[in-house]
């Protein structure tokens, strides 16, 4: 009998860890959904601006629209994700050479509604990691590790910052690939 | 702002002159105190002997041993008004000095103090109180961020009865020491508090359990190993907290932790940080027994004034890059 309370407490503890998991993946969609929805607007501002970057707004409403489509597994969400990210950053440095847009009004709004979603979405990364952690060291401990084969629940991965979000934008080799 | 050594030409310059004129008034305050203390005792020790030795007792000596403890008393009331008015030359001749090489532009009031219904904002101290004290309020802009600081003493009653029946109060300290808010750079709805980690120092990961079920709101865990030795933080909105306590902020609050070496609580919300460091004993206030004319009072009075530059600088509050301007 006490061995199939154990059983049942440790059961609901790792359903526990995966929904929070989920939950955790969940808030960080939102937020990159937030990103999605600013893109038409930055483009939109920039494009009467820019000369020499049409390119980049195309590959980045592109992206947009591949991550809208609602058809990816979260992997290739978070892979997109951080094609977006880099691009966006991208954009944000060329516009440096446009001094009439960074004095636009318009533009330092979405300049800041930009730099708030990306630290919303830092944030939600790091709580993701923490569930992710919380999770994995829920599924690899003994005796947890038994109930946890026996439910398929496996190791997931915890976001790691792509490199390329660690060096400078290299504009010109971003869309290259 | 003045640095240290401008202070120390400021001190030795204006200060020390105005410490001095009132080195005066403070040894005859604590002359008084000593003898109006010094004859009460005396007195009453003349009044306990003369009852267990004299023979035939006569009613003129306790009458004039009584008024001479009038007399005392008389001296203590004199020297307690002096101390009030010696405080008040203290604060606006010396401590108002200190605070306007730290920011000529703050205001200094030293009568006032952070408002209670901004103390029970902060959310970091739930205890109901009794009392609550407090002095020498500090208000002011620095850049974009306002801000208000003010040395706070709260505390709670509790009675008991003795076998007899008598009634005694006792007062227990909720917090003393400086309480400090100020406008966050970023907005956030949730509620964050970020408070000295006891329970893991003292019963290690077994700490951590107990940690879940403490505090406001759900434990969350960070990256950073030493912030987490140091501080537990309960939070709303897990993503919130990760919003506002970034791995740079962080640090910043370690910073300010190693800075003062003092027990410090912080929470965010609504937009705003309040900051609490404790401490055991009452703040920029005129010594009486010992000699005010020292550096150092002035340095380490200079040193907790700058808290309020300290966090706003550590927790870069004048960056304004986020929806929130």
């Amino acid at each position: 009998m006490l061995l199939l309370i154990i059983i049942i407490a440790m059961y609901n503890g790792l359903i526990r860890l995966k929904n929070e998991v989920d939950n955790a993946f969940g808030g960080m969609d939102t937020q990159l959904k937030k990103r999605y929805d600013l893109i038409p607007n930055i483009v939109e501002s920039v494009k009467q601006y820019v000369q020499h970057e049409k390119d980049l707004l195309m590959k980045v409403t592109e992206l947009r629209a591949q991550a809208t489509s609602g058809t990816m597994s979260n992997d290739e969400k978070v892979v997109l994700d951080n094609k977006i990210s880099a691009s966006l950053r991208g954009i944000m440095v060329s516009v440096e050479n446009y001094p009439d847009l960074k004095a636009n009004e318009n533009f330092l709004n979405l300049e800041r509604t930009m730099n708030e979603v990306e630290s919303q979405i830092s944030a939600a990364r790091r709580a993701y990691n923490a569930t992710v952690t919380d999770y994995n060291n829920g599924i690899e401990t003994f005796p947890r590790n038994i109930i946890a084969r026996m439910m398929r629940l496996w190791r997931k991965e915890v976001f790691v910052i792509p490199e390329v979000e660690r060096e400078n934008v290299n504009v010109k080799t971003l869309f290259n690939n | 702002m003045k640095n240290l050594s401008e202070l120390e030409d400021l001190y030795h310059g204006r200060l020390k002159h105005n410490l001095s004129s009132l080195e005066a008034s403070r040894k005859k305050i604590l002359n008084k105190f000593l003898l109006s203390i010094f004859g009460a005792i005396l007195s009453l020790l003349v009044l306990v002997l003369y009852f267990t030795n004299a023979d035939e007792p006569n009613a003129i000596i306790p009458i004039v041993i009584g008024l001479f403890l009038v007399f005392c008393l008389g001296i203590f009331i004199m020297a307690f008004k002096a101390k009030k008015i010696y405080r008040r030359q203290y604060k606006t001749e010396v401590v108002s000095e200190v605070v306007r090489a730290v920011n000529p532009d703050w205001n200094y009031d030293p009568d006032r103090k952070i408002t209670s219904s901004d103390y029970r904002k902060s959310d970091l101290f739930r205890r109901a109180y009794d009392k609550y004290e407090g002095d020498d309020l500090i208000s002011g802009l620095i850049d974009k961020t306002d801000f208000e600081c003010s040395e706070l003493h709260t505390q709670y009653k509790v009675v008991t009865y003795d076998k007899n029946g008598r009634r005694k109060e006792h007062w227990h300290t909720i917090f003393r020491g400086l309480f400090f808010h100020a406008d966050f750079n970023k907005l956030f709805k949730g509620q964050t508090y970020v408070t000295p980690d006891y329970a893991e120092k003292i019963f290690g990961k077994w700490g951590q359990k107990f940690q879940k079920f403490s505090g406001k709101g759900s434990l969350v865990k960070l990256e950073n190993p030493d912030f987490e030795k140091t501080f537990v933080v309960h939070s709303t909105d897990q993503i919130e907290a990760r919003y506002i306590l970034t791995p740079a902020i962080m640090e910043a609050l370690l910073r300010i932790k190693d800075e003062y070496k003092r027990p410090v609580h912080f929470s965010f919300i609504d937009s705003r940080v309040y900051c609490a460091l404790s401490f055991n004993n009452k703040l920029f206030e005129p010594k009486i027994v010992r000699s005010g004319v020292k550096f150092s009072d002035i340095s380490s009075m200079y040193h907790l004034f700058l808290l309020n530059e300290t966090i706003i600088k550590e927790l870069n509050l004048n960056t304004r890059i986020w929806t929130k301007k």
